[in-house]
């Protein structure tokens, strides 16, 4: 009796435990044994009675509703499960998702961890799908935003979001500046912005700033540090280049604007609601605007004037237009099946009826060549070959790689020390180049 | 006997399984993670002393064990101290006793979100309300919360974090001085015993041992920061080294770049400091608790 007893508490404890480890199914039935990436997809036709669940942060204020429904609408065999999880817990759900094995079959997430995702086993490779099923010629070369040197593509992009110099058109009208061009050089929009540069009320400080500078990477330090000929990593993405002196002279340039009054400091853009509202109240001339941006301006500042070019030219002649990607991914340790049904949505997603959706939809600029011509021209700004074109001259990531979240989380509360006057470029660049090389190196 | 002893296992196996599965088990696989790397998606993989290594040269990581001892030293006495006092005075014979006793207590029940935002406003450089009032009085603004000196930002939330805290600390005092007998206060009167004389050879040695739990309970929960760090310098994963606190850092490492391995070498740093200044705590406890 009493050796019955423990047994039973034995297996108790044991059926408890297991109920709590990850014992290789996910719940649905659903093998986590991975599934060798390599292996090219057996059939790129939509399996019969398939399931597919698709997780959706952000839900249909990130991913178009129609998308969606046209795609369940068109492959009926395909039981689609659609997961909306708001965007800012979308991070902490999926990772414990993916270390329980339940993760959905494809998912939108940030391009970077995408990358991460890639060395870490957790996504599908689908260099092998893409070469089966798509035409290379069809597509702008941002749609391999997800692909590592060694030539695996990780992920599918969800749209593409460029950077450009917006300008306000009455700001400039009334101080009798002359609007930027595509020709335009960074010495050209400093000279411009010192001339917008006001005191309207004589109280001795500036209350209207002819550009605001982000402290953050994608439009602020990154465009910076590249356009004044220097690098943030080096070509493989394992060296850190900060303390290059042509970096720290990017920098320099970069906070040099808030140095000289030229740009609006933190706080001012604080209590302006951020860059783009302050640009969208008339206080900020130009600022360096993401693609999606226009959305929002266009929605709260209707009235305003405003339009864009590219990004200036680099002291080289040459254009940086750092663009960020959101990645469509492939759960790798999903069934076989589950993954074509989810590649078969990924083509839907790339087919011109669905590229077009996106490019009316003006969030990101879509990768399919045909729908980069349907970008709505009739709402502001009306310059959208400002971002497209960009994008083909000089459309780079921010040095994404599998570390980019960690070592750009390193480096950015010194370029924001930077940014507030509280440590000179060159005694920061040396604090970043140390941090994030001490990842790279971690981290290979 | 048997047979008690054998319903008495019984019973009591939901609860030694809950203790097992989710208090005893992540305890002990915390501190294997502390000698592995793991992703969280691939399985741990043994590195032997190398996180606790890297721990002992890590400048982040000794920042914010910095910063969290001058918090905890700003933080822990006044709350105490305040407390004590708004408990005592809340604990005579005044008007609207109730009313204080609500006032004191709301910044308890205040989410940190709310609460903290508007500190963070009221300690803006430009344009907060404190600074406004130096101005006032023709005094150079601070810079309460982006100063490069780091003592003044971590001292700055300290004080966000006694007004957010001394409310629980002052039930807890308050009941204690409740507790007194009455009968010690008429008599001290009667002996001519001033307040203070009172408060220091009635209250303090008769409460003490709930002040000790009080110093004890704010010591450990001033060294867990998170909520009003993150609240007040708004981006937690992007603070510079002057900001961060342990706890920041464990969660970046172990949520934002899933290296649980390391952020599980970081929790058991901070659980031995912990119970280091505890342990301290505890040994001059007899010097001046009096129990009964």
């Amino acid at each position: 009796m009493k050796s019955g007893f423990k047994l039973s508490l034995v297996s108790l404890l044991a059926i408890s435990l297991t109920a709590c480890g990850n014992n290789g199914d996910d719940g649905n039935g659903n093998s986590s044994s991975p599934s060798s990436s390599d292996q090219p997809p057996a059939s790129s036709a939509a399996p019969k009675e398939m399931k597919l669940t698709i997780g959706l942060p952000g839900a249909y204020d990130v991913t178009k509703k129609e998308i969606i429904d046209g795609f369940i609408a068109k492959f009926p065999n395909i039981k689609t499960e659609i997961v909306e999880v708001p965007w800012a817990d979308f991070a902490t759900k999926i990772t414990a998702e993916i270390a329980g094995g339940t993760a959905p079959d494809v998912w939108v997430q940030e391009n970077a961890i995408v990358l991460g995702y890639g060395i870490r086993g957790v996504a599908e490779d689908l260099a092998p799908y893409i070469k089966k099923d798509l035409n290379d010629a069809d597509y702008i070369s941002g749609l391999y935003a997800s692909k590592t040197p060694d030539g695996k593509v990780y992920g599918i992009p969800h749209g593409i979001n460029p950077v450009a110099l917006a300008y306000n058109k009455k700001m400039f009208a009334d101080a009798g500046v002359t609007p930027p061009t595509d020709d335009w050089t960074y010495a050209d929009m400093i000279e411009a912005a010192k001339k917008l540069t006001k005191d309207t009320n004589g109280d001795g400080k500036p209350d209207q700033y002819g550009f605001a500078i982000s402290q953050g990477i994608t439009q602020g330090w990154y465009p910076w540090t590249r356009s004044y000929g220097g690098q943030v990593l080096d070509d493989t993405k394992t060296k850190a280049m900060f303390t290059d002196p042509k970096s720290i002279e990017g920098i320099q340039a970069w906070s040099n604007l808030v140095k000289d009054g030229i740009s609006p400091d933190a706080d001012f853009l604080k209590v302006a609601g951020g860059d783009w509202k302050a640009f969208g109240a008339g206080k900020v001339a130009m600022y360096f605007m993401q693609y999606s941006n226009q959305t929002i301006i266009n929605k709260e500042f209707a009235d305003l004037d405003y339009d864009t070019v590219m990004m200036p030219k680099s002291m080289d002649g040459k254009r940086i237009v750092p663009i960020v990607t959101n990645s469509w991914v492939i759960f790798s340790k999903a069934k076989q099946a589950s993954k074509d049904a989810a590649w078969e949505f990924l083509k839907y997603y790339l087919s011109a009826e669905s590229q077009m959706v996106l490019a009316k939809s003006g969030t990101s600029i879509p990768v399919q060549k045909n729908a980069i011509t349907e970008l709505d021209v009739n709402t502001n700004p009306k310059n959208k070959k400002a971002f497209s074109d960009g994008i083909a001259e000089g459309g780079v990531t921010t040095d994404e790689n599998p570390s980019w979240q960690e070592w750009r989380l390193a480096a950015q509360p010194i370029f924001a020390d930077i940014y507030g006057q509280k440590l000179s470029p060159e005694e920061g660049a040396k604090q970043i180049q140390q941090k994030v090389q001490d990842i790279l190196d971690q981290n290979r | 006997m048997r047979r008690e002893a054998r319903w008495g296992y019984i019973l009591t196996l939901p609860f030694t399984v809950h203790l097992l599965v989710f208090f005893a088990f992540p305890f002990f696989f915390s501190l294997y993670l502390t000698f592995t790397q793991w992703d969280m998606f691939n399985a741990p993989a043994w590195i032997g002393g190398k996180n606790w290594v890297r721990l002992l040269d890590d400048r982040s990581f000794w920042s914010s064990l910095r910063n969290i001892l001058l918090f905890a030293l700003v933080f822990v006495p006044l709350q105490t101290i305040l407390a004590l006092v708004l408990a005592f005075f809340l604990n005579q014979s005044i008007r609207a006793k109730s009313f204080y006793r609500v006032i004191y207590f709301l910044p308890v029940v205040t989410p940190w979100l709310a609460g903290g935002t508007m500190w963070g406003w009221m300690m803006n450089k430009t344009y907060g309300l404190a600074n406004y009032l130096l101005g006032l009085l023709s005094l150079p603004p601070v810079d309460w919360l982006d100063s490069k000196h780091w003592v003044l930002p971590i001292t700055s939330v300290a004080l966000v974090n006694v007004w957010k805290g001394v409310g629980s600390s002052m039930i807890i005092l308050l009941a204690a001085i409740q507790g007194v007998p009455k009968d010690l206060y008429e008599a001290s009167s009667l002996e001519g015993a001033s307040r203070w004389s009172m408060f220091w050879h009635i209250v303090f040695p008769i409460v003490s041992p709930m002040i000790f739990l009080v110093l004890i309970l704010s010591t450990i929960s001033a060294f867990q920061a998170f909520d009003v760090f993150l609240v007040m310098f708004n981006a937690p994963n992007i603070v510079p080294d002057s900001k961060v606190t342990p706890n920041i850092l464990i969660y970046k490492d172990a949520f934002l770049t899933t290296k649980m391995g390391y952020a599980s070498a970081m929790s058991w740093a901070l659980f031995i400091v912990i119970m280091a200044v505890t342990l301290v705590q505890k040994r001059f406890e007899k010097r001046w608790v009096h129990y009964g």
